[in-house]
């Protein structure tokens, strides 16, 4: 009975450590670009936050939306200012899962990452093509998508929507490195 | 035995309730408090017609135009639009985030004027550590013409005046500021031996933002020790800032005419109100260039 006990211990035990084998991005890039025929707008986030879990493929990723950096002071201010209103929404947040991924896989895998991004408080189902890839020390991740400004609620005056892009393409690279709690 | 397996099954249902806490739950125990500090206490390097607590970022040019426009009492007027108008042509340039120049020069005043202007302390976004922000200014200005005569003009040292502020600012909410701005004014020269070279005054300056691109702003300005050879009132200002992506429009009504700090706050020889003579309508542009 008692070794019973020990061995079912010992592979809770063991699957409790298996299962939160987590991997960290501490300095992941996000970068968007809006592409009119008045101007470009274009900025890069090198500081965000993303979690990766491969046995269970979920994603977690926090973007500070004041880490953004723009060519041009007065875009990173109305960014801030008028339309993402960073000081009422300081981050972005995506959590979600990797379609069909497989952790060991040696070679490059694309797949579908599936889940929740949040901006501005709303909340919607979004699916990303992404390519997930086994480093030496972790996995990279990287892809593209595009967001419609209209879902989250970026109010663009009538007189400047010809300078912003109703879809906004973002890409984004993340190198991720085992966590230690 | 009995109490092994209660233990056993507790062990068991911590572990489903830590598996339960979803990455993004654990994120931010992971993310660290970085500084920040208040964006955009005021948009632009005017509230209305004084100096904000703004500085330009490094490397970005403005350039301004300011108009005054005003009725002249008493009179049959054939005149388009107004009787009286007044301009000034403006530069601001932005040395380093914290350092902005400026300088400019209009009609029918011929007031050369320029200023540097320095941000001290910014206010803290967390309420922790500073809660206002303050930036120095110093102006200077060169009167090329006679306008009121408070001044000597024998040579051109006679003819300058200096204007020191400390401007603090505090952004309450995200849409009310306000900024207090004690002022000294140094004349180099005065005509009437009644009137101080030195002067002091303090400028109350509310913004409050009606919509992301709109604001409504209000000045007054109090002079402790006002000339004595001319009456002079407060400079009042009460305007509406509108902001178009590069450029700041900036509308108001108010009781002077010139854009200089030394004049406005010391020289404003009428009231506000809407008569003609005392009523002026005022508009600046400002287009923003990033070199």
């Amino acid at each position: 009975m008692n070794k019973l006990l020990s061995l079912v211990t010992f592979i809770i035990c063991f699957g409790f450590t298996v299962e939160h084998k987590e991997f960290i991005e501490r300095q992941g890039q996000v970068t968007f670009f809006s592409y009119t025929s008045v101007e470009n707008i274009q900025a890069t986030n090198n500081q965000v936050l993303s979690l990766f879990n491969p046995t269970t493929s979920e994603i977690a990723v926090s973007i500070l939306m004041r880490a953004f950096v723009f060519k041009k002071s007065l875009m990173h201010e109305h960014f801030n200012e008028s339309y993402i209103e960073s000081d009422l929404y300081p981050k972005a947040t995506f959590n979600g899962s990797i379609i069909d991924f497989d952790p060991d896989q040696k070679e490059t895998q694309t797949r579908i990452i599936k889940g929740d991004f949040t901006l501005k408080d709303r909340t919607k189902p979004i699916e990303i093509k992404a390519k997930i890839t086994r480093t030496d020390i972790g996995y990279t991740i990287e892809g593209s998508l595009d967001v419609l400004i209209d879902d989250y609620s970026i109010n663009v005056p009538s007189l400047l929507s010809p300078n912003i892009s109703k879809k906004i393409e973002v890409s984004f690279n993340f190198n991720y490195a085992p966590y230690e709690e | 035995m009995k109490s092994k397996c209660i233990v056993f099954f507790l062990f068991l249902s911590i572990s489903t309730y830590i598996k339960a806490q979803s990455l993004l739950d654990k994120i931010s125990n992971v993310e660290t408090e970085s500084r920040e500090y208040v964006m955009s206490t005021f948009k632009g390097t005017r509230i209305s017609i004084g100096h904000s607590i703004e500085t330009r970022k490094k490397n970005t040019l403005e350039i301004s135009f300011m108009s005054r426009y005003w009725n002249v009492p008493e009179e049959t007027s054939d005149s388009f639009i107004a009787d009286r108008m007044c301009t000034r042509f403006g530069l601001d340039y932005g040395i380093s985030d914290k350092l902005t120049v400026g300088f400019g020069t209009g009609n029918p005043n011929g007031i050369f004027d320029g200023y540097f202007k320095y941000r001290l302390m910014q206010q803290r976004a967390d309420n922790k550590g500073s809660l206002f922000g303050i930036t120095l200014l110093q102006t200077g200005t060169y009167r090329s013409r006679n306008i009121l005569g408070i001044e000597k003009r024998d040579s051109f040292g006679d003819k300058l005046a200096f204007t020191t502020q400390v401007l603090i600012a505090r952004k309450f909410t995200r849409n009310f500021s306000l900024q207090i701005s004690p002022t000294f004014v140094h004349r180099t020269s005065s005509r009437f031996d009644i009137d101080d070279h030195n002067q002091f005054a303090i400028g109350f300056s509310p913004r409050y933002k009606v919509s992301n691109h709109v604001s409504f702003v209000s000045e007054y300005y109090y002079v402790a020790n006002p000339l004595e050879s001319i009456d002079t009132y407060g400079a009042f200002v009460l305007g509406v800032n509108w902001e178009v992506s590069k450029l700041l429009l900036q509308f108001k009504m108010t009781n002077n005419q010139i854009f200089t700090e030394d004049a406005f706050i010391t020289q404003t020889g009428q009231n506000f109100n809407f008569r003609d003579g005392n009523f002026y309508f005022g508009f600046h542009a400002t287009y923003h260039i990033q070199l």
